[in-house]
């Protein structure tokens, strides 16, 4: 409580630098160690000042973002701020240490997820989103790389530089938010008034990544990622989703039938194609909230979610990982994802 | 009608419903031919195919297993590459390292089949063939563990039916001999008995019906003079997954603690009008997926979010609560 009071304090040193861990477009982050709280291990992450012209404005938008909306959430499975502190003319963010990422994860196909794994991950992510949403906040960057994993097995859900306010009669948004791959059809119609949708939407794309341990629908261009949608599940009509012709970008797509869901998730439960369905509903309006997707039929049933600690955890470190998928890109090829740990190999 | 048509011969266009006894053939390039323009085509035993102009071989063409000639194509050249690639699994120290082998086999595989980087994949396998010349024939030699297997399905399968034939051939036993023995027992009734014929026959026929179907017991499993172990051989490179306590998930409400008197509920909210005071939703912003009600529902719990809270009894309890953390 002191140390947080006490702004005049060199925070600075209270946080010895381990490792540099990765650098984003906004920032550098690095392993601490805590000096003042039993030596504990922490995150850094050191906002770039940018160049000159974000610099002029002080500090960068999305930090202030992300501090202003950490310091009010408090929940198991939303990314921890601890501290915020200035050096220099530099801002630093200090977080719960994450040891790895959902991304991580898919990508290491020497783990087999299970199906009580994948329903661990829904349910916690779907608790952190619905807390979110009750306390009036959209996320809007909701992607794997952004779901993070504790050694403990523990999803919290982080990177809060787009996350907003919403419920707002007349404010209007920009609908260039999102990773691509994981952008709702209202977003990429250019709607500017949007709701909890974006975060469903992004959460059905994951739950189907979990599965094909690939990502389902990656589009090349906003324009291929729509024809992607549709293709996948079908072009809706007015009737189905009313209003849709009236958003700013709409263009009329071609009469798609759309794959049956149970062909591309061969392995799934009927518990499961219905979650699927619910959070990839064109509608937006139609789709499930996290409330609603948290009662459905799907969590309550057995098998129950995997117990934190008995989750998969990678044991190649991220860099190694990537270098990997990099050799590995001429195979693109489904993994199965429940074939159990056999020898993958085929049988004639 | 469809499925006929689709099977045809690229070069002279006749189909299997024009002609029922088209045979199609493939050559290791993948594409089909039918056996009369085979023996036209390749009169001097070789030539290149019509379709991509692949020099061919005449002794090479094959019945066409498949009907997608892209699965014949794989197939094919599975079976090619893996008469190579044979190594098996025990010689290799981790399951790791076993995998990435054939990984690296079925990339092969799959890049000879859909023509990326051949040359080099080409190469790839050629290299592997002259550095593993000894190996790869004392591999074929011996015979492999995915064989044992199979061979051990099949005995598998045999002892079940035989399992089965013996039972339904004690059934048939028993319930002849039973019936026999039923048939004595009332003739005998019926002989000795002084009450009439009716009732007799009425009290057998009840006491029959109870009966019960006579049970089959299981011969003693036997080993097998050949060593062989039926489905356990195979089984016991499973590994065993680690049966655990599930507690299945229940939902718990999210709380939102607004330090006020409890805003209305969603469905309130539209049963008793709340809504009507807000400025209803637009067209567009219907389709983006916002409803009015949504902001209806933001306002109400905004203005009653704080009306209970005293901060003399909430600030104590907060840092009574902070103190216990610490």
């Amino acid at each position: 409580m002191a140390a947080r009071s006490g702004l005049a304090g060199d925070r600075s040193k209270r946080y010895e630098k381990i490792e540099f861990l990765g650098e984003g477009q906004f920032a550098t982050v690095y392993k601490a160690r805590d000096v003042e709280d039993d030596n504990r291990i922490v995150a850094v992450k050191k906002i770039k000042l940018g160049h000159r012209s974000e610099a002029k404005d002080g500090v960068n938008r999305t930090a202030l973002r992300e501090i202003k909306l950490l310091q009010e959430l408090k929940h198991e499975n939303i990314i921890g701020l601890l501290d915020v502190f200035g050096h220099k003319s530099n801002i630093s963010l200090v977080f719960d240490f994450m040891d790895t990422d959902l991304e991580v994860i898919i990508k290491d196909n020497s783990l087999v997820l299970k199906p009580g794994d994948v329903k661990a991950y829904m349910i916690m992510t779907l608790k952190g989103l619905e807390y979110l949403h009750t306390h009036w906040i959209l996320h809007r960057d909701m992607k794997p790389n952004n779901l993070l994993i504790d050694t403990n097995g523990v999803l919290k859900i982080g990177d809060f530089g787009l996350a907003k306010f919403y419920g707002s009669p007349n404010r209007v948004y920009t609908h260039q938010v999102v990773t691509r791959w994981y952008r709702c059809p209202e977003l990429l119609f250019g709607a500017r008034i949007y709701g909890v949708g974006v975060d469903m939407w992004a959460l059905g794309c994951i739950l189907a990544e979990l599965l094909l341990r690939l990502p389902f629908l990656p589009g090349e261009s906003d324009l291929d990622q729509l024809t992607r949608i549709f293709q996948t599940l079908g072009t809706v009509t007015e009737e189905q989703w009313p209003g849709m012709t009236l958003l700013p970008d709409y263009i009329e797509f071609k009469k798609f039938p759309g794959t049956m869901l149970s062909d591309i998730f061969t392995a799934a439960t009927d518990d499961l194609l219905e979650l699927i369905a619910a959070l990839l509903c064109i509608n937006p309006m139609k789709r499930y909230t996290a409330t609603q997707a948290l009662k459905m039929e799907y969590f309550s049933k057995k098998p129950g979610p995997t117990v934190g600690r008995e989750l998969p955890m990678p044991g190649v470190p991220a860099a190694v990982l990537k270098e990997q998928q990099h050799t590995r890109a001429a195979t693109k090829r489904k993994q199965p994802d429940d074939s159990g740990r056999l020898a993958k190999k085929l049988v004639f | 009608m469809e499925m006929l048509d689709d099977q045809a011969c690229p070069r002279c266009k006749s189909t299997k419903f024009r002609n029922p006894a088209l045979k199609l053939l493939v050559n290791v390039c993948g594409h089909t031919l039918c056996e009369n323009c085979v023996e036209v085509l390749f009169v001097r035993g070789s030539g290149a195919c019509p379709s991509c102009n692949t020099p061919l071989r005449r002794n090479q063409f094959r019945v066409q297993e498949f009907e997608d000639a892209y699965v014949e194509k794989e197939v094919d050249i599975r079976k090619r590459i893996l008469k190579e690639f044979n190594r098996q699994e025990d010689e290799f120290t981790s399951l790791q390292e076993y995998n990435d082998y054939l990984e690296e086999v079925e990339t092969i595989i799959f890049n000879l089949t859909n023509e990326i980087d051949m040359e080099a994949t080409k190469k790839k396998v050629e290299l592997y063939r002259k550095k593993n010349k000894e190996s790869i024939m004392k591999n074929r030699s011996k015979q492999s563990s995915d064989q044992a297997y199979l061979e051990a399905l099949i005995q598998e399968e045999k002892e079940k039916e035989e399992e089965k034939r013996q039972q339904l051939q004690f059934l048939e036993r028993q319930t002849k001999s039973q019936k026999k023995r039923d048939k004595e027992a009332l003739i005998d009734e019926l002989i000795y008995s002084d009450m009439p014929a009716a009732r007799v026959i009425a009290s057998h026929t009840a006491n029959v019906e109870t009966q019960e179907a006579p049970v089959f017991k299981l011969p003693k499993k036997m080993t097998l003079a050949t060593g062989i172990k039926v489905g356990l051989g195979y089984q016991d490179t499973f590994l065993p997954v680690p049966k655990q306590e599930v507690v299945v998930y229940q939902y718990e409400e999210e709380h939102y603690e607004t330090y006020g008197p409890t805003a209305p509920t969603t469905e309130e909210i539209d049963t008793q009008r709340y809504n009507r005071h807000v400025r209803p939703a637009s067209p567009q912003g219907e389709a983006g997926g916002y409803g009015h009600n949504l902001a209806c529902l933001r306002a109400l719990q905004e203005a009653f979010s704080g009306l209970l809270f005293f901060p003399l009894i909430h600030g104590k309890k907060e840092e009574a609560s902070v103190m216990e953390t610490s």
